[in-house]
């Protein structure tokens, strides 16, 4: 579904490379975890494969379902089917999250070809999306974001995720910011998202996230480039003992620069 | 040893003289009272405080004939203009002048009257109130409107009584060969606790230069509550000065709404004037522009009793070269206590070119009171477009709604349901204009 080849890419209009060879790839009904320290690049690669017109590709390919969508718009990734969901979602006081989901969801169906949903169609889709997050009524006609606690605000990315119903979704540290209860909705949301079709990748700083949705793979990024992957038992072998020891090793077998 | 320099007056970018025709002696007075004003005060410049931010030049270069000597075209179908919620309670001007034709005022409450002030001349409210309410210290556009005006617009809503039908003052212009001035003028009276809502627009139906300055008058009395909007779509090569002006007595309530889409040239000076204790009012403001477009807000707001309550949102989109000024002074006198005012100039700049100055100027003398400002000036944020692009949206329409967002709240204060449709629809235009 998704293959990322050699990727490196900087800060539009500056000369520090933040991507240094990224390789990854992610098929249908996989979930992945890509975990590491802080400024390691975790959430450029997120922004850098929504596309985010702050920053450049300078080398490299991401991949598709086969087609290469490096130079294409985000909106025109979205309407392939790419999806993220923000570390930090944007406040947009004066426009309801219904207005914001209905103009993306018929925007996506346009461009695939399927069929728009009426303004009381979508009233129906909706409303039954909002099982997924556990959130009333009311949360579609409050302005996207405004207001809206640290928990809200990311509940709020789960149920557009749920909405848009994605292929690939990238979650920026999700579970960053969230109390227990408010991680648990947020994990059951996404476990309930998640089938054989789709595929999830969760960007994240601990594990804790990670006992609630199971990866089926774990990335370690470090310095702009993913070094070591594996399963779930790499992800306990961080939190036990951390990135530093991780980094140490890698550098003992010369695979670390 | 000292030369006097002779400044130019208001009458120098006039072609022919300002004679009065009104028959309304009432009028005349009017009418010769403002011609002396106009002799004896000079047209001002970017030397006058008042006017430092402001190019002058679309009067300054011109010549402005009376409408006679224009060649105006004919006015031609307008109704679309008529907005459904006022189809019987509706005065129309063109060029600044009365059409019986296109008006229409019927099913009105008892006593109401909604008409033209040269037939309402002798009309005992017309007489004691017109022209007392203007009150502009070396100022040459309103003493311009006093002394070429013959006619207007005028409404008085007797006490106790509500009028519930939107009363629509539609001034239209038209083509024409030359360019022309026009005087529109518009008396408001509201007796003790009467209530109404007035939408006056303005709007230039062709491509063509002229020069609108209009003077509106409120008379609030106690207890009387108005809705004011005003919608200026001038030509985009017009000049609109705009002189709106309200009296407010004890318990009154006025509210208005300024939304500016057109007009070369827009220079508005609205002033509320607390005549009594226990007052409410807003003056409100939606700016949107571009291309070479200026608009410039010089707001007052005039606390002299105690007990007031007043609120300024002055919201501005500024794209391509388009320049905004804004003013706001309140004034609290010195035993005008327990005063609450509010007022918040929120910029939004579109383009690297546009260019906003802003001044919140606030002169208080009373010791008890809550009064607040707070500007803003900002761009459309890379990271709320790159959200909404990420869900689907286009940077166009990303761009759109955001900008959207920003007018929304001015225009939701119109209470009137198609003058709102119609606000959206502009405010949509607008944002496209910005990918051409």
């Amino acid at each position: 579904m998704l293959e990322i080849k050699n990727l490196h890419a900087k800060v539009e209009g500056e000369d520090i490379e933040i991507l240094k060879g990224v390789n990854l790839k992610v098929n249908a009904g996989e979930i992945h975890a890509i975990m590491g320290p802080n400024g390691s690049g975790k959430s450029t690669l997120s922004k850098v494969v929504s596309g985010h017109p702050e920053y450049e590709v300078t080398e490299g390919e991401i991949l598709f379902n086969g087609e290469d969508i490096t130079e294409l718009d985000a909106d025109e990734r979205a309407h392939l089917g790419l999806f993220l969901a923000f570390q930090y979602p944007v406040e947009v006081p004066g426009i309801t999250n219904k207005t914001l989901l209905r103009e993306a969801y018929n925007t996506i169906a346009r461009a695939n070809d399927r069929e728009e949903l009426d303004p009381i169609e979508f009233e129906d889709y909706i409303t039954e999306k909002l099982d997924v997050i556990e959130m009333k009524d009311e949360f579609l006609s409050r302005s996207i974001n405004t207001g809206f606690s640290g928990g809200e605000k990311k509940k709020n990315e789960i149920f557009q995720m749920a909405v848009l119903n994605p292929v690939l979704s990238f979650l920026d540290e999700t579970d960053s910011g969230l109390d227990i209860d408010a991680l648990k909705v947020v994990s059951d949301g996404v476990n309930k998202i998640a089938n054989d079709k789709n595929a999830i990748v969760m960007i994240t700083h601990y594990q804790r996230l990670l006992n609630y949705i199971k990866p089926d793979y774990v990335h370690v990024m470090m310095a702009g480039k993913l070094i070591k992957s594996g399963g779930f038992e790499l992800a306990e072998e961080l939190e036990a003992n951390g990135y530093d020891a991780l980094e140490k090793e890698l550098v003992l077998n010369g695979e670390a620069q | 040893m000292s030369e006097v320099i002779q400044r130019d007056t208001m009458l120098s970018y006039i072609t022919g003289s300002v004679e009065s025709s009104a028959e309304s002696v009432a009028i005349r007075a009017i009418n010769e009272r403002g011609r002396e004003d106009l002799e004896n005060t000079p047209f001002p410049t970017r030397k006058d405080e008042d006017w430092r931010f402001v190019d002058l030049k679309s009067i300054t270069k011109s010549q402005f004939c009376k409408l006679e000597e224009a060649n105006a075209a004919d006015v031609g179908d307008i109704s679309d203009h008529y907005l459904p919620e006022a189809m019987n309670c509706r005065l129309v001007f063109v060029n600044g002048v009365y059409s019986e034709e296109l008006s229409s005022v019927e099913d009105l409450p008892n006593n109401v009257i909604v008409g033209n002030l040269a037939a309402n001349a002798d009309n005992n409210s017309v007489k004691e109130h017109l022209g007392t309410i203007t009150n502009y210290d070396d100022d040459v556009f309103a003493p311009f409107n006093d002394a070429a005006f013959t006619d207007g617009a005028f409404i008085y809503v007797p006490e106790e009584t509500v009028v519930r039908t939107p009363i629509h003052i539609l001034n239209v212009f038209t083509d024409a060969e030359k360019a022309f001035y026009a005087t529109p003028r518009l008396l408001y009276v509201g007796e003790m606790f009467s209530k109404s809502t007035i939408i006056e627009e303005h709007i230039g139906l062709a491509d063509n230069q002229y020069l609108n300055v209009p003077v509106t008058e409120f008379k609030m009395f106690t207890g009387s509550n108005v809705h004011h909007a005003r919608i200026q779509r001038d030509s985009k090569k017009a000049s609109h000065i705009s002189r709106p002006i309200a009296i407010l007595d004890k318990n009154a309530e006025y509210h208005s709404y300024t939304i500016c889409l057109g007009a070369k040239l827009f220079r508005n000076d609205p002033r509320v004037i607390q005549n009594a204790e226990e007052v409410n009012f807003t003056v409100d403001g939606l700016v949107l522009i571009d291309g070479d477009q200026i608009a410039d807000t010089h707001s007052i707001m005039d606390h002299r009793f105690a007990h007031a309550g007043s609120h300024q949102l002055h919201k501005v989109v500024v794209n391509d070269n388009a320049h905004s000024v804004f003013n706001g002074k309140i004034f609290v006198a010195k035993d005008a206590q327990k005063i609450d005012s509010f007022q918040e100039n929120r910029n939004l700049l579109l383009s690297e070119n546009g260019k906003v100055n802003t001044k919140p100027q606030l002169e208080i003398f009373a010791d008890d009171v809550l009064c607040s400002h707070g500007a803003t000036i900002g761009q459309l944020q890379d990271e709320e477009v790159f959200y909404l692009q990420s869900r689907g949206l286009t940077e166009q329409k990303s761009r759109e709604l955001l900008v959207y967002a920003f007018a929304l709240e001015s225009v939701e204060s119109m209470e009137v349901e198609s003058v709102e449709k119609l606000l959206l629809n502009e405010v949509i235009e607008y944002t496209n204009r910005d990918e051409k």
